[in-house]
């Protein structure tokens, strides 16, 4: 491109200071000819190159215009004008043509230049990357550094003032270490080093020691197995010895064997009982077990697979039961004998529930003068409650009807604490457990045959029945034996009883006195006066008999008499007149005083709703108003009182049949018109109203 | 040993002058004080289980039966036994019996013989106080200052009941007497011995008249004899009441009618002319007192051998019964 511009008229134009030498060769020229032309367009300016172009496009376009119209006038001198103007413009066209390769040179300076930096740039930049990545790696370096946590900071050092104390000198080295914490903390290490390794040297040792005893314990462990065997072998051997000695161990043992087969209830009874009986001797109380031990230790077994099954899966199991339940019936129904089947069912079932366990507790209390109370005690399984039977022995027969109904089992029992009768049974799940089993009699009904469901027989076994009223979802499970319970009652009972029946045969004592028509007062007291009257009849009535009486309405209505008491009639006649006295002992005599309703039989009928003399001599029988004796009342003493009243009484009627035998200071005083009850003892004895 | 308040035997009762109490009196030497506002008028919210039972219960020292009881303005006047003992109402009333606020003692004849005040009488216009009592004798004390101002002897027994009315005094005795006196006059002017009249005589319940009262002409008495009217003039027996019972401790005149309670079932009201007009039922074995009142409440209250007093307030039946237990 650059070659063709050896034209003058260039060189016209292009005023330049090339004094090169032409003779030189083509390549030298050639390179010349760009040297040259490089710095020719690096010293014109380009502005000015532009307009020169712009001017001479402008001329060339002029010229073409003037050729055109020379053209057009088609002229010789056009000709020539014309070919003139064709070499003004072709010189024109060369100049452009340098303008061109000047504007080219330029250019590619330009670009070259361009090139150039921008090289020079890329490699600053490609420095600067290189730098900055430099810089953060080493920036990273000196995070990690400064980061990095050795494992000697986790491990636990004593504080720096133990340490001083502590550590040796040697390695604390307080000068420096004071001083560096860099060796501060090696000392500590070192320090730390030393004591782990000490520890550890003991724990191994300790560990040694541990294994040692170990193995001496399972030595003595295995001695003792061994040792078992050896002392039934011993025990054995002591028989023979026992029975010449005649020691009552093995029984004593046999007895203890048969008490851990008891039910809970009852061998709290039997350990309590028999406490008891080693205090107070056994010739006051004596206890036994009864039954069939076999039988006791398989239901043992059998409740505990019973609470095994139930332990580790309870509803699955009743599931079970139910399907095969229901299978069963299912089965039963189709053979024909269905019918039979339910009775057989019902009479099971009953006897299920009313199944009692097979040890008894058998306890005989004896009194001093060999009457004895013989108690069998049994436990129902499914109705958690004991029962009660009972026999009496006595040493000596008694004679007299009513007597010996006093000393009836049933009537001792009867009330020995206030309000127990033991007419039902004092768990409140019983009625609805008869119910679910298909009973359809209620507890009472089974009394005769299972025994008598006395509370003090359940507090007594620790089964406290007062306690959980509320709560009757949980009853089952709650009744379980307390042992306080049963001890404090144990003694209580014991003594109750014997004193219960000491009274009680007491009382049968005076019965068959009174039976015989005898009326003896109580020791000490011999009777002041004579008595004309005697008891003629002594006998016991039923409740419908007593309660039939006109004479009772009163004591009856008032509630101071319920069938539960002993009633009699006592009859004591005078001549012609007749005194039916009905009398009510309760249980608890002689605590609580007999009851008299009284019924005079002469010159008409007299009772307490008629006659006010008759209701003055129950007010002074029955009541203890102005009495100064402070002894209990006995049935003799009473009779004695009522035979004393009946004489004055009827010594003040004024009639024939009974003339005044007794001294009265006034026979009659006052405006109710009272007789004189009280004897005074000033003189012979005297009689004063009250 | 049974209470002996079951066999509690009432011996007299007495209103308080306003008539809002009853005082009752035993042989258990209580005094029972009786609230009839709470039977009349009862304040529905505040009635309790207990408003038929005594307001207080007081105790005397010297615990021997209340014989008589009679209610003066001032005082509520005992008559026991050896002594009549006057309380002020307001200690009646109160929850505590004080001692009394006077006391008049009658010497017996023997010490241990007991002289019972069985009956006793005031005469307000001339504040004495006639006293019937168990040695024979009525006394008149003089109560401005308790001094004895006559004794009326001749009674051979003792004397069972006194009734006046006004100049004359009556008194029914153990002996079987009725004697009528002038209360001027320490003799006894006239007399009647029921027990010699044959249709009124029952000798197997006795010849002793338990209670006597004056009408204005007529005289009216029983005991162990029937319950007869007699003329107070004439001294007849003009009406014998056929009445099935064993003793009559009670009878008194009232509006134109007898009554009269004892040994009965019943207490009877009775016309002149001997027809029954009201049997009312009672709850006592014996019927010993039987008080009227006619203001602030028609009230008429029995009692007797048991410790249930009746109330009634109209006279055909029973109303209430208060226990003095």
């Amino acid at each position: 491109m650059g070659k063709d511009d050896v034209s003058t008229k260039k060189r016209r134009k292009l005023n330049t200071t090339s004094s090169e030498n032409t003779k030189q060769s083509p390549t030298d020229i050639y390179k010349r000819v760009i040297e040259f032309e490089e710095t020719e367009a690096q010293l014109r300016s380009a502005e000015k190159d532009s307009a020169l172009f712009k001017k001479i496009c402008q001329d060339v376009r002029q010229l073409f215009a003037d050729i055109a119209e020379l053209k057009a006038k088609g002229t010789d001198e056009a000709k020539e004008k014309i070919t003139a103007k064709r070499i003004e413009a072709s010189l024109h066209l060369v100049a452009l043509k340098k303008l061109n390769r000047l504007e080219k040179v330029r250019t590619r300076a330009g670009r070259d230049a361009l090139h150039k930096e921008k090289q020079r740039v890329d490699s600053t930049h490609l420095l600067l990357q290189n730098l900055l990545y430099e810089a953060d790696h080493l920036n990273k370096e000196v995070t990690k550094c400064l980061q990095f946590k050795s494992k000697d900071e986790e491990i636990e050092l004593i504080s720096l003032e133990e340490f001083y104390k502590d550590a040796p000198t040697e390695i604390s080295r307080p000068e420096i270490t004071k001083a560096d914490e860099h060796q501060l903390q090696l000392a500590r290490l070192e320090w730390e080093l030393r004591q782990r390794r000490e520890l550890a040297g003991a724990c191994s040792e300790l560990v040694a020691s541990k294994e040692r005893v170990a193995a001496a314990i399972a030595a003595a462990r295995s001695r003792l197995d061994a040792l078992a065997p050896h002392l039934k072998d011993v025990l054995k051997a002591t028989k023979p010895l026992q029975e010449c000695l005649a020691l009552r161990l093995d029984e004593k043992r046999d007895e203890t064997r048969a008490a851990t087969l008891l039910s809970p209830p009852l061998f709290l009874l039997y350990a309590n009982a028999n406490a008891y009986s080693d205090a107070l001797g056994s010739k006051n109380i004596s206890v036994g077990i009864s039954g069939d031990e076999d039988e006791a230790r398989r239901l043992d077994q059998l409740s505990n697979v019973e609470s095994e099954l139930v332990v580790s899966n309870d509803s699955d199991s009743d599931q079970e039961n139910n399907d095969e339940d229901q299978r069963d019936s299912k089965k039963k129904r189709h053979h024909r004998s269905s019918k039979i089947s339910k009775e057989e069912k019902a009479e099971a079932k009953k006897k299920e529930v009313l199944k009692k366990h097979p040890l008894n507790v058998q306890v005989t209390i004896t009194n001093s003068d060999g009457t004895a109370l013989n108690l069998i005690f049994s436990y129902m399984i499914h109705l958690k409650i004991v029962v009660v039977k009972f026999t009496m022995n006595f040493p000596k027969p008694i004679t007299g009807v009513s007597a010996a109904d006093v000393l009836n089992g049933d009537c001792v029992l009867n009330e020995l604490y206030v309000g127990d009768t033991g007419n039902d049974s004092p768990h409140p799940a019983t009625a609805y457990l008869l119910k679910a089993a298909g009973i359809s009699e209620n507890f009472p009904h089974f009394i005769p045959e299972v025994g008598k469901p006395y509370i003090w027989a359940q507090r007594m076994c620790g089964l406290d029945f007062m306690a959980v009223s509320v709560d009757t979802q949980k009853c089952n499970k709650n009744f379980l034996p307390c042992q306080s319970l049963s001890v404090a009652s144990v003694e209580n009972f014991i003594f109750t009883l014997k004193k219960r029946l000491r009274a009680r045969i007491d009382l049968m004592k005076e019965l068959q006195d009174l039976e015989c028509g005898k009326v003896l007062p109580a020791k000490g007291l011999s009777c002041p006066v004579r008595l004309s009257g005697s008891l003629t009849q002594w006998q016991t009535v039923s409740w419908h008999e007593y309660s039939q009486a006109l004479s009772t309405s009163f004591v009856i209505s008032e509630g101071l008499v319920t069938p539960d008491n002993m009633l009699y009639r006592a009859i004591i006649t005078r001549q012609s007149a007749k005194l039916v006295a009905m009398v009510a002992v309760s249980s608890d005599y002689p605590k609580q005083a007999p009851i008299f309703s009284l019924t005079l039989h002469w010159n008409g009928t007299h009772h307490v709703g008629t006659s006010d003399d008759i209701r003055d001599i129950e007010r002074v029988i029955n009541t203890d108003w102005q009495n100064t004796e402070k002894k209990q009342c006995t049935l003799s003493t009473q009779m004695m009182k009522l035979l004393t009243c009946l004489d004055v009484l009827l010594e003040t009627m004024g009639s024939s049949e009974f003339p005044p035998d007794k001294v009265m200071l006034q026979s009659i005083r006052g405006r109710n018109r009272m007789k004189p009850y009280k004897y005074l003892k000033q003189g012979t004895g005297i009689f004063v109203q009250y | 040993m049974l209470d002996k308040m079951l066999y509690n035997t009432i011996l007299s009762q007495a209103y308080s002058p306003c008539g809002k109490y009853l005082v009752a009196g035993n042989i258990y030497g209580q005094l029972a004080v009786f609230d009839l506002d709470n039977i009349f008028n009862p304040v529905v919210e505040q009635i309790t289980s207990d408003y038929n039972k005594p307001k207080h219960i007081h105790s005397l020292e010297s615990g021997s039966q209340i014989c008589s009881l009679v209610s003066t303005d001032k005082f509520l006047i005992a008559g026991t036994v050896n002594e009549i003992s006057g309380w002020d109402w307001k200690a009646i009333l109160s929850s505590k019996l004080s001692k009394p606020s006077w006391t008049i003692k009658i010497q017996p004849q023997s010490m241990i013989e007991k002289c019972d005040i069985n009956c006793l009488w005031y005469k307000e216009d001339e504040g004495k106080l006639y006293a019937g009592c168990g040695d024979n004798k009525i006394y008149a004390y003089n109560l401005e200052d308790g001094s004895l101002v006559s004794t009326y002897e001749g009674h051979s027994d003792f004397v069972h009941c006194l009734h006046s009315n006004g100049q004359q005094l009556i008194s029914a005795g153990e002996d079987g007497l009725v004697l009528l006196w002038d209360l001027r006059v320490k003799k006894s002017y006239n007399k009647i011995e029921p027990h010699t009249n044959s249709k009124i005589a029952r000798p197997d319940i006795g010849k002793w008249v338990g209670a006597a009262a004056l009408g204005d002409d007529w005289i009216v008495c029983g005991g162990g004899p029937r319950l007869s009217l007699w003329h107070l003039r004439s001294l007849d027996a003009v009406t014998v009441f056929d009445i099935p019972d064993h003793g009559i401790h009670v009878s008194f005149f009232q509006d134109d009618c007898v009554f009269a309670g004892g040994a009965a079932e019943h207490l009877y009201q009775l016309s002149y002319s001997g027809d029954v007009r009201v049997e009312l039922p009672v709850s006592a074995t014996t019927v010993y007192s039987a008080v009227y009142r006619t203001s602030p409440h028609k009230v008429l209250a029995i009692a007797g051998s048991s410790p249930e007093i009746d109330i009634c307030t109209s006279f055909n039946y029973r109303d209430q019964v208060l226990h003095f237990r």
